[in-house]
């Protein structure tokens, strides 16, 4: 899998193609959409209960709970990309190695469920 | 080094007795597996093939040796548990596994042969310290303690990680046999001497030497008496036998550039720690100012390099390793039943508990470095292979600064002694407790007077 | 000037200006975003060098899953007061002044060192997710599988530490 740096070039334009067609169609919708300001009209919500207090309350720490096992699991997909390109190469005994590697960490996952921690209390 | 693959097992095995409601046995069966990979863990001494996983280990002497203390400590903690943690039983089989995988970090810095095992047995190591620390959900000095420990601590694994990336971008390798023979040879190039500044930075840090000890106080106080128990002993000599390891097998050769830098750090530790240790009032926080001490009595094995230091520092690491590990059980056991960490927590129990007074006499002696003690030796040793490398000037600061030490710890004991307690009643605290004090206090007699029961470390048999 | 360079140029510059202005941004959230332009362009790095497995872990896992984490934490915080107390000048005038000699010194060393000598050929197989793959799994496979007992170190802290205790809810 020999890679120079100028095979990303297609990956470039298309990147830049979408960042520009979003650009464009922004600008465009902009340019051509009516405008009609009022003071009711650029209030958060036009209709409904009027708004109070301040959106930025602190969350629950329950968000955080889930956002770090779902980080520690997102190191431990990372980890499969390599032995998956590999998996010919490093045959069987490649496959018993990475299920160790999950194995272990499956013990990790049904210790969460066990404890709970993926219930929303 | 199959120590390092038992005890990540056993680790694991704890979270599968947790899954399976199994939690009431799972201090026993951690204690009686410890011991065994122990036994596991001498049948290689002075083996022949010392290699192990393409080159991540080696089971040499140094490495099993320290191992060995290791998981004697960690089995001591352990068995505390148990009752340390009474009020939180449903969480007792996570606090024991955590204590295992430190256990298994440590294993892996004191037996390392390869950078990346360095790297991820200090995360290890840290991380699970880390956890421990904070694991006083409503204690704010805990969280305190666990906050800071880790923006400092992982500032410090940033540092070294940083300093390991410039060694390999000079060297070209991982492995520490590798890098000695690039130091060794011609021509050492610039960024391999920060690399080296930088790791010891890191490792100073890990030891909490002064100018990085600044963690070590706030963190020892704030966290559960039994992690600061593990962090003063498990913790500290897995990190100094990596900071060792890691500069007599790969930086001796370029040592002397370094020397003068260690020698000035081991100096200020040894006085900044005794010094600040004399108007402690607060158990623990005397202990975390005498462990940065002893970092420094340490750092003069580390700094006089060559081939006997190692049995000067496992000597050293043994003797402080039992007597603080003892000094913590009973420390435990009373801070629990007093309520309170003050010194004064300890006024009366000469007559209470007499057996518990005169252990921790002898823990806090052994410390000070009297005479027919484990400590002493210790002291003796590790001052000896100082002067043997014209290092004078700094043992003569290390042979004051341990008499100002006879201070603070006789403080102590006259608290045990000479006062009394408004409170009478004493109940003699858990039975494990008392069995750690007891084989603390018999380790710390015996090497006192047989001080050549701890084996020599050199390598017998050839790489 | 070669295409590569306009791109290693620009990258660095945008990497630079961002990593500054995470540091000085008033409002965290400012803060965490130009933190997330400085971890792209930090890739964009990545990729120059031909590493494409550490662009990928720093896209999904830094960029996406840290940067998740921080503004997170962010939300966990009250943000309408302004509690945080600015460090006395002389703490800020010590923290710049070692910041820059670390810098000069990493400089010098960096401009006299001579580092390419001990490593092999440069060919275009080195960095790829291929080569990578086979020495993780190989020569490192140690190393690897000691990395979950780092990552269930590391689960067991989080359920230990944030999972609220039955016990403690029923008395």
């Amino acid at each position: 899998m020999e890679t120079p740096q100028s095979s990303y070039i297609p990956i470039i334009i298309q990147a830049v193609f979408a960042a520009g067609f979003v650009a464009t169609m922004l600008g465009l919708s902009h340019l051509v959409g009516p405008k009609r300001k009022s003071q009711i009209k650029d209030e958060n919500f036009e209709c409904g209960i009027k708004s109070y207090g301040n959106a930025r309350i602190p969350f629950s720490v329950k968000y955080f709970l889930i956002a770090i096992l779902f980080v520690l699991f997102d190191v431990e997909v990372i980890f499969l990309y390599p032995w998956a390109v590999n998996f010919k190469v490093l045959g069987i005994i490649g496959l018993y190695k990475m299920l160790l590697f999950m194995g272990l960490l499956l013990v990790g996952f049904f210790y969460i469920i066990k404890k709970g921690a993926l219930e929303w209390e | 080094m199959r120590a390092l693959t038992y005890t990540s097992f056993l680790g694991i095995a704890c979270l599968v007795l947790e899954i399976f409601n199994l939690r009431k046995i799972v201090v026993p069966v951690v204690v009686i597996a410890l011991l065994a990979i122990l036994g596991i863990n001498f049948t290689e001494w002075n083996g022949s093939s010392v290699s192990f996983y393409n080159d991540m280990l080696r089971a040499d002497n140094f490495a099993l040796a320290f191992t060995g203390l290791l998981i004697v400590t960690a089995a001591g903690l352990v068995a505390m548990s148990g009752s340390f943690y009474d009020t939180e039983e449903t969480k007792l089989a996570d606090y024991i596994s955590v204590i295992v995988f430190t256990l298994c970090g440590g294993i892996a810095l004191v037996s390392f042969s390869n950078m990346a095992m360095l790297f991820i047995g200090l995360e290890v190591l840290s991380i699970s310290l880390y956890i421990l620390a904070g694991s006083k959900r409503r204690d704010i000095r805990s969280n305190e303690a666990a906050m800071k420990y880790f923006l400092m601590g992982s500032f410090a694994s940033g540092i070294l990680l940083f300093g390991i990336t410039l060694v390999y971008g000079a060297t070209g390798s991982f492995n520490l046999a590798q890098i000695a023979l690039y130091a060794s040879g011609p021509g050492v190039d610039p960024i391999f001497v920060v690399g080296v500044i930088m790791i010891l930075i890191a490792m100073l840090f890990k030891v909490s030497a002064v100018p990085f000890h600044f963690w070590a106080p706030d963190v020892y106080e704030g966290s559960p008496s039994l992690t600061t128990a593990m962090m003063a002993t498990l913790s500290k000599v897995a990190a100094m036998a990596a900071f060792y390891r890691l500069f007599s097998v790969s930086f001796v050769n370029n040592f002397s550039g370094f020397a003068w830098i260690l020698s000035v750090v081991a100096a200020l530790t040894m006085l900044v720690g005794n010094l600040t240790a004399l108007n402690q009032d607060s158990f623990k926080r005397m202990l975390a100012f005498s462990g940065i001490a002893h970092a420094g009595y340490m750092l003069l094995a580390i700094m006089s390099l060559y081939q006997n230091t190692a049995n000067a520092l496992f000597f050293y690491t043994v003797a402080y390793t039992f007597a603080s590990l003892g000094a913590f059980a009973i420390g435990i056991s009373v801070m629990k039943r007093r309520k309170s960490e003050k010194i004064e927590a300890f006024n009366g129990l000469g007559k209470s508990n007499p057996f518990q007074a005169v252990a921790l006499t002898v823990f806090m002696l052994s410390m000070a470095g009297i005479p027919p003690l484990a400590g002493f030796f210790a002291k003796y040793y590790v001052f000896f292979e100082a002067i043997k490398t014209q290092h004078l000037a700094v043992v003569i600061v290390a042979v004051i600064t341990s008499a100002i030490s006879v201070y603070y710890y006789f403080k102590l004991i006259l608290a045990m002694w000479t006062k009394d307690s408004e409170e009478t009643d004493a109940p003699a605290g858990a039975i494990s407790y008392i069995a750690i004090a007891a084989i603390c206090l018999i380790v710390t007699l015996a090497l006192g007077i047989l001080p050549s029961l701890v084996p020599s470390i050199n390598q017998v048999a050839s790489k | 000037m070669d295409i590569k360079e306009i791109i290693f140029w620009s990258l660095s510059t945008i990497a630079f200006i961002t990593a500054i202005y995470t540091v000085i941004a008033k409002n965290p959230i400012f803060s965490a975003i130009s933190l997330l332009v400085c971890f792209a362009s930090i890739a964009g790095h990545y990729l120059l060098l031909n590493a494409q497995f550490l662009f990928i872990v720093h896209i999904i896992v830094y960029a996406g899953a840290i940067m998740v984490l921080f503004l997170t934490t962010l939300m966990l915080m009250n943000l309408n007061e302004e509690t945080e107390k600015h460090k006395p000048a002389i703490a800020q005038i010590a923290a710049l002044v070692i910041a820059v000699a670390l810098g000069i010194v990493l400089m010098l060393a960096v401009r006299k060192a001579n580092v390419i000598l001990t490593m092999g050929p440069m060919t275009d197989s080195i960095g790829d997710v291929k080569s990578l793959g086979t020495v993780l799994l190989s020569e490192y496979f140690y190393p690897f599988e000691f990395i979950s007992v780092l990552l269930l170190s590391a689960m067991v802290g989080v359920v230990l530490l944030m999972k609220k205790d039955k016990t403690a809810a029923l008395k």
